[in-house]
């Protein structure tokens, strides 16, 4: 079933296919709204997220204004999910990178490849010297 | 003398293919973070706070893997040269990169090193913004007791840091100056009997300063830190002196100090107050005619009036224009050729530009207190940050880790040490995790819990994060806009690291 983001009585609505977003990514979005707006997430049907946002009674908008708001969700899901993406494909290495940092060298490992220089001198000569 | 490899007959390099082992473009994601900047411009930043500006749509280009090594030369090359993407899985240089990050964690070697030691709560000034100073004659109830500095100076010494810093504060530290010479004395022999370094500062309004004091200063290699908030016309609406002008006799004292300590043995901070946020440009220039080589423009304080997310959101944002207003000022002065700094602005600089970071309590992660700071109180009490000791004039312990009475290990590493260990790192608070500014920023339980109520915090409403987000930004966007205040801020950034 193909649904439509919308503005439905003061309501901004935004569906996400939940094979392209991951729950994280709508969660740590929809955080950043949290202090302006009830936020409600849930299924539109089993492979689609269903993400509103609904002004507090404080936090008035007029029509112009919850335009821009849709805009800034679609764009914000978009971007938090990429975020989400690098977090979890760089989990393992930002791991190894501070067990390193914080290491007392039991983690270092000699470069790969042999020590030579273009120029011609004997490095490791130069090095023992 | 350095032999050549016989079998090595040309000294040219290699040809240029030979350098390039990864044909197919094939690369893998390191931890990098995003903002957008404006609707044109969007920045990444490593984990070792390397930052590349890029046009709109190149961070989804980079994920997405739509990157060409040939037609993105270039952009591929700065993402492989500052880690960023590597060919790799493991990048073959993640020991450099491990070495960088390490370097931007310095701060974290040495453990605590600023001990204050709130020698006095007394003070002559009715100051409207102070929460914690009593005008009174009772010395009892109000000074340090001899037994309490020789207990704190018992625990600063057990500090592992090679060198500690001792700073006097109050009320007005100088209305104990007896006990302060007790405490100078005391620490300086046990410094030199167990090879520590040390460093001491008193923090005065300068009011009650004269030659003798200064001359005692000089013998015993004192620092002093004044409070300058500008004009006259400021300051002394801001600190009110009863039946004399503050401003006056800051002045006073700084000329008098200088005279006999040294130029830079005096240093001045200002504290904006809603009436400073109407004379950034003055406030500066009075900074500047006095000879100061800069100023630091620290922000509201929240302990004690804009407490409600609200009414300090709406001072951040007016805070944030004072603070513009006076940089434009600062820059004035530096494209005139004279070296003056904002000292906001060389904490964030500094970690942006350099290799290497600033130990500064609420902008550094793990969060300074206790890792960097401690604070004894007047009556014993030891607290996590000089804003904590505020709080608990305002019955608020929550920030209270003992007494000097207590063990060392006890204080620093007890059960309200570990639970404010919980959220001291940015890279492990919501909001924060992902931010791209989290490596220059830092995390402020004592903040969080002083404006929102907790110390995790809530980014979305926090002045904080309002605050810092939008110098970091606009510190970036000058750089980028003009390559003269990129100049100036990098000899601003050199200056600091030395």
């Amino acid at each position: 079933m193909q649904f439509q983001n919308e503005i439905k009585s003061n309501e901004v609505i935004v569906f996400a296919d939940a094979s392209l977003y991951s729950k994280d990514s709508i969660f740590k979005c929809l955080y950043w709204y949290g202090d302006k707006f009830h936020t409600n997430v849930s299924f539109a049907d089993s492979g689609t997220y269903r993400v509103s946002l609904k002004p507090i009674s404080t936090n008035q908008l007029s029509n112009l204004e919850l335009e821009l708001l849709l805009q800034k969700l679609e764009r914000d899901l978009i971007d938090f999910n990429l975020r989400d993406i690098v977090t979890k494909e760089t989990q393992n290495v930002r791991d190894l990178l501070i067990a390193k940092a914080f290491s007392n060298g039991e983690f270092d490992e000699m470069p790969p490849g042999n020590v030579s220089d273009p120029v011609g001198f004997n490095v490791n000569k130069v090095a023992n010297d | 003398m350095i032999d050549a490899i016989p079998d090595k007959i040309s000294r040219k390099f290699k040809e240029k293919d030979q350098f390039d082992l990864n044909r197919n473009s094939q690369y893998y994601l390191l931890p990098f973070r995003f903002h957008r900047l404006t609707d044109e411009k969007e920045i990444i930043v490593n984990e070792v706070g390397d930052y590349l500006i890029l046009s709109n749509g190149t961070f989804e280009s980079i994920v997405k893997r739509k990157l060409d090594k040939e037609k993105d030369k270039d952009l591929y090359g700065d993402l492989i040269a500052n880690f960023f993407i590597s060919e790799e899985l493991i990048p073959p240089l993640i020991d450099v990169l491990a070495t960088r990050y390490r370097t931007k964690k310095l701060f974290l070697n040495y453990f605590t090193g600023l001990h204050i030691f709130v020698i006095s709560l007394r003070c002559e000034h009715t100051c409207h913004y102070c929460q914690v100073s009593r005008v009174t004659q009772n010395r009892d109830l109000y000074d340090m007791s001899l037994s309490n500095i020789d207990k704190g100076i018992d625990i600063m010494f057990k500090s592992p840091n090679p060198h500690v810093t001792m700073e006097f504060q109050g009320g007005e530290a100088l209305l104990a100056f007896d006990h302060i010479k007790y405490a100078v004395e005391k620490a300086e022999q046990i410094a030199i009997e167990i090879g520590k370094g040390l460093t001491k500062v008193i923090c005065t309004n300068l009011a009650l300063i004269n030659e003798e004091i200064l001359e005692y200063c000089k013998e015993h290699d004192i620092l002093i830190s004044t409070s300058l908030d500008g004009p006259k016309y400021v300051h002394d609406k801001n600190r009110n002196k009863p039946n004399a002008s503050s401003y006056e006799l800051a002045i006073k004292g700084i000329e008098l100090s200088r005279k006999l300590l040294g130029h830079d043995r005096v240093s001045a901070l200002m504290t904006t107050t809603k009436l400073s946020l109407d004379y950034p440009t003055e406030i500066v220039e009075e900074y500047f005619n006095l000879g100061f080589q800069g100023i630091f423009l620290r922000n509201i304080s929240p302990y004690g009036f804009a407490l409600r997310t609200d009414t300090s959101k709406y001072e951040t944002e007016k805070f944030l224009a004072f603070y513009k207003k006076a940089l434009d000022r600062i820059l004035e002065y530096n494209f005139s050729g004279y070296h003056f700094t904002e000292d906001l602005a060389k904490i964030f600089l500094t970690k942006i530009l350099t290799p290497f970071n600033v130990g500064f309590v609420d902008l550094q992660s793990p969060a300074g207190l206790i890792n960097g700071v401690i604070v004894f109180n007047y009556d014993g009490g030891v607290y996590a940050t000089d804003e904590s000791r505020m709080l608990a004039e305002q019955k608020d312990y929550t920030f209270k880790l003992g007494t000097l009475n207590d063990d060392y290990n006890d204080l620093f590493f007890g059960r309200k040490a570990q639970e404010i260990a919980q959220l001291w790192a940015n890279e492990a608070l919501t909001g924060c995790s992902e931010c791209a500014f989290q490596q220059y920023c830092g995390a402020d339980p004592v903040h969080n819990h002083a404006t929102q109520g907790d110390m995790y915090g809530y980014r979305p409403n926090s002045d904080f994060c309002q605050k810092n987000m939008e110098i970091i930004r606009y510190l970036i966007e000058l750089m980028e806009s003009d390559s003269r205040i990129k100049r100036i801020f990098e000899s601003w950034a050199k200056t600091a690291t030395h």
